[in-house]
C-alpha cells in the first residue's frame, strides 16, 4: 500500500524544522487548512509539531519549502489524497490495551448493571458502544474482550457491537489487521491474549475471529456533520485523547453530536485530562472510582439538590 | 465509651488557643512525650509534601510544619491508642491512610476553593472519622461483620452500619468528640459529614471534609474496598452548600477540581505511606 511505503520513507532521518523554518507564515496557512478540513487546531506552542509533520511529508515528497508544500496542499488536482496523508501524520497516536483499569471496572460494575436495568424495563437486550478515534485499535479490541468476559456474566443473553473510526487511514489499516507486540499487549494477561489472539510471530500476535466480529471499523470524520448525524443509538461512547486536537467552536460542535449519538442514559468517556468543561452543559460530570464519565440524563431526571 | 488519653486534654486546650499564644515549648515536650509520636512528626516534616527537607529535630520539624499541623498529628497519635491491635475491623493502616488522606485533601481542596483556614481543614479531615474508632472498640463484633458485609456488597461504610447496628459512625463518633469535648465545627463535621444538609454548625467545612473524603474513597484512599458508585458531584448537596458560601465555585470546573487534586494524589499517598512506614 502506497501509505505503507511513504510512512517508512518518513523514518528516514529528515531534515528537522529548525526555529527559523517555524517562522515561515506557511505553516500558519497549512494550520488553517487542517483547522477548516479537520477542526483539528494546533495552537502557537503547538506548531514545532506541525512543523515536523509537514517535514516528514515534505522529504517523502522531496520538497524543500513549507510554500511549495502549501501549494500541493490547496493547489494542485490531487490535494484531497495529500491532506489525508498529512492528517494521517499528524493525529498519529500510541497506546496499549487495558490502558485503564478503573474505568473497566466502573463499567463492570456500576454502569453495565444500570445500562442494563433501563434498557431491560424498556424490552432491549442490545449494546452498541462507539470508539471514537480508536486509533490503531487497541481500545476497541480492549472493549470487545470486556464485552465478551461478560457475556457469560451479567450480559448473558445481550447482543453488543462496537463501532470502532478513526480518520486516519494507517491507523485504521493496522486496528482492522489487528496484529501487536508486547507495548500494546503489556497489560493484557495470558489468559486474555490466549484466548482472543492467534500468534503472528514469536513476537507477535493477532486478533482472532471472535474479536473481529463485534468490531466494525470505518473511517469517519468527527467534523463531518453529514456522517455525525447518521450515528443514532449508542449506548456508551469512548473518545480520548482525540478533542485535544480540536479547537473550542470544534469540540463544542463534536460534544453536541456526541449527545445526539448518545441514547439517553448512556455516558460519554474522555482522555484522562480532558473536561467538558465550557464546551457543553448538557452532560452530567459523574466520578466512578478511579475514573470520571459524563452522562446524557434521561428527559424528566431532576438532578437532587441542584441550586 | 473510650476513655480519654492523658495527653488529649492539654491537647485539645490548646487547639482551642490562638497561634500566637501557643507556647513552643509545650508542644516539644508533648511531641516529645513519645517517640512514635515525635518519628510521625519526623516523617511528615520529611515527606515529599514538605519538599522531603532534612529534618531531624522535633523543633525543626515543628518549625516545617507549624503549630497547627503538629497538634493535629498529636491527635491523631493518642486516637490511634484508643484501639488495641486486635480489635480493627478494616486494617490500622488502612483507616489511617483514609483519615490522613482526608486531611491532606481538605488542606488541598480548602486552598483551593479560598476556605479561611486549611489547617482546621486538615484537623477535620483527620478527625471525620472517629466513629469508626468508637465502633471497632465498642462493638468489635457486630462492626467487624458490618464491615466485611460493606466490602463484599461493594456499597459505602454508614449505608451498612445504619442498617445492621441501627446507627453509624456518625453519631458514635459525635458522642466522643462531645465527650472530649472537641471544638463545635470539629463535632459537626464528625456528626454531619454523611448528613450534610442537618448541620448547623461550620455547614461550609462539613461540606468541604465531605467531599474529600467522597473524592478520597473514589480515589484509592478510601476503607480498603472497591465502592461501586457513581457519583454527580455537582448534584451532591455538600457541592451546592460550598458553592452557597464560596460563589466563585459556581464558576469552577469540576472536572479539573479533581484533575488538580488527582495530580497531587500521588505526593498525598506517598506522604501517607511515608508516615506510617513500618515503625523503625
Amino acid at each position: 500500500m502506497a501509505e505503507i511505503g511513504t510512512v517508512k520513507a518518513a523514518i528516514k532521518p529528515a531534515i528537522k524544522p529548525e526555529a527559523e523554518d517555524l517562522k515561515d507564515p506557511a505553516y500558519l496557512k497549512i494550520r488553517d487548512v487542517i483547522y477548516q478540513i479537520s477542526g483539528i487546531y494546533q495552537p502557537e506552542e503547538k506548531l514545532y509539531l506541525l512543523a515536523q509533520r509537514c517535514t516528514r511529508r515534505m522529504n517523502a515528497l522531496q520538497i524543500r519549502t513549507p510554500s511549495e508544500y502549501l501549494a500541493r496542499l490547496t493547489t494542485r488536482a490531487d490535494r484531497d489524497a495529500e491532506l489525508r496523508l498529512l492528517l494521517n501524520e499528524i493525529t498519529i497516536g500510541e497506546t496499549y490495551m487495558f490502558r485503564s483499569p478503573p474505568q473497566l471496572e466502573a463499567l463492570r460494575t456500576v454502569i453495565l448493571p444500570q445500562l442494563i436495568q433501563t434498557k431491560r424495563a424498556m424490552g432491549f437486550k442490545r449494546l452498541h458502544l462507539w470508539s471514537a478515534g480508536c486509533s490503531t485499535g487497541e481500545e476497541p479490541y480492549t472493549l470487545a474482550m470486556f464485552l465478551l468476559e461478560e457475556a457469560s456474566k451479567q450480559l448473558a443473553g445481550w447482543t453488543f457491537d462496537i463501532l470502532a473510526t478513526d480518520l486516519n487511514d494507517n491507523s485504521l489499516a493496522a486496528a482492522k489487521a489487528g496484529i501487536y507486540g508486547e507495548y500494546s499487549l503489556r497489560s493484557t494477561t495470558d489468559a486474555l491474549r490466549r484466548k482472543y489472539f492467534k500468534p503472528v510471530d514469536d513476537k507477535h500476535l493477532q486478533a482472532g475471529d471472535q474479536l473481529k466480529s463485534i468490531i466494525r471499523f470505518d473511517r469517519v470524520n468527527l467534523s463531518d456533520p453529514a456522517k455525525m448525524t447518521f450515528l443514532k443509538g449508542i449506548d456508551l461512547i469512548f473518545c480520548c485523547n482525540v478533542l485535544i486536537y480540536f479547537d473550542l467552536a470544534s469540540k463544542r460542535k463534536v460534544v453536541q453530536h456526541f449527545h445526539a449519538n448518545l441514547l439517553p442514559g448512556g455516558y460519554l468517556f474522555l482522555g484522562h485530562a480532558e473536561s467538558l468543561y465550557q464546551i457543553d452543559s448538557n452532560f452530567s460530570l459523574v466520578h466512578f472510582p478511579g475514573a470520571i464519565g459524563y452522562w446524557k440524563a434521561p428527559v424528566g431526571y431532576i438532578p437532587k439538590d441542584k441550586p | 465509651m473510650p476513655t480519654v488519653p492523658a495527653i488529649v486534654q492539654p491537647l485539645t486546650a490548646m487547639l482551642r488557643l490562638p497561634p500566637e499564644q501557643v507556647r513552643m515549648q509545650k508542644v516539644i515536650e508533648l511531641v516529645s512525650y513519645d517517640s512514635t509520636i515525635a518519628a510521625q512528626c519526623l516523617r511528615m516534616a520529611n515527606s515529599p509534601l514538605f519538599g522531603r527537607r532534612n529534618t531531624e529535630t522535633v523543633r525543626s520539624a515543628i518549625l516545617a510544619l507549624g503549630l497547627k499541623r503538629i497538634q493535629a498529628i498529636l491527635m491523631g497519635c493518642c486516637l490511634n491508642r484508643i484501639v488495641p491491635a486486635d480489635k480493627w475491623a478494616m486494617e490500622a493502616t488502612t483507616f489511617w491512610r483514609h483519615s490522613l488522606g482526608c486531611a491532606l485533601v481538605s488542606s488541598r481542596m480548602a486552598k483551593l476553593i479560598g476556605y479561611p483556614d486549611p489547617e482546621k481543614a486538615y484537623l477535620a479531615g483527620l478527625l471525620h472519622d472517629l466513629g469508626i474508632l468508637v465502633n471497632t472498640v465498642a462493638c468489635t463484633e457486630d462492626f467487624r461483620r458490618c464491615f466485611q458485609q460493606a466490602q463484599e456488597q461493594r456499597i459505602a461504610l454508614h449505608v451498612l452500619e445504619h442498617q445492621q447496628l441501627g446507627f453509624t459512625h456518625c453519631q458514635s463518633g459525635r458522642m466522643l468528640a462531645d465527650a472530649w469535648q472537641f471544638s463545635a465545627d470539629i463535632v459537626s463535621v464528625v456528626a454531619y459529614h454523611h448528613n450534610v444538609q442537618s448541620a448547623t454548625v461550620a455547614p461550609s467545612l462539613v461540606a468541604l471534609v465531605s467531599l474529600s473524603d467522597l473524592l478520597c474513597r473514589l480515589r484509592d484512599l478510601g476503607y480498603g474496598y472497591y465502592e461501586a458508585m457513581g457519583v454527580d458531584l455537582a448534584g451532591e448537596a455538600a457541592w451546592s452548600i460550598l458553592v452557597e458560601h464560596h460563589p466563585a465555585l459556581a464558576k469552577m470546573d469540576l472536572a479539573r477540581v479533581t484533575l488538580d487534586i488527582d495530580g497531587s494524589m500521588e505526593e498525598i499517598i506517598s506522604t501517607v505511606d511515608a508516615v506510617f512506614s513500618p515503625q523503625a
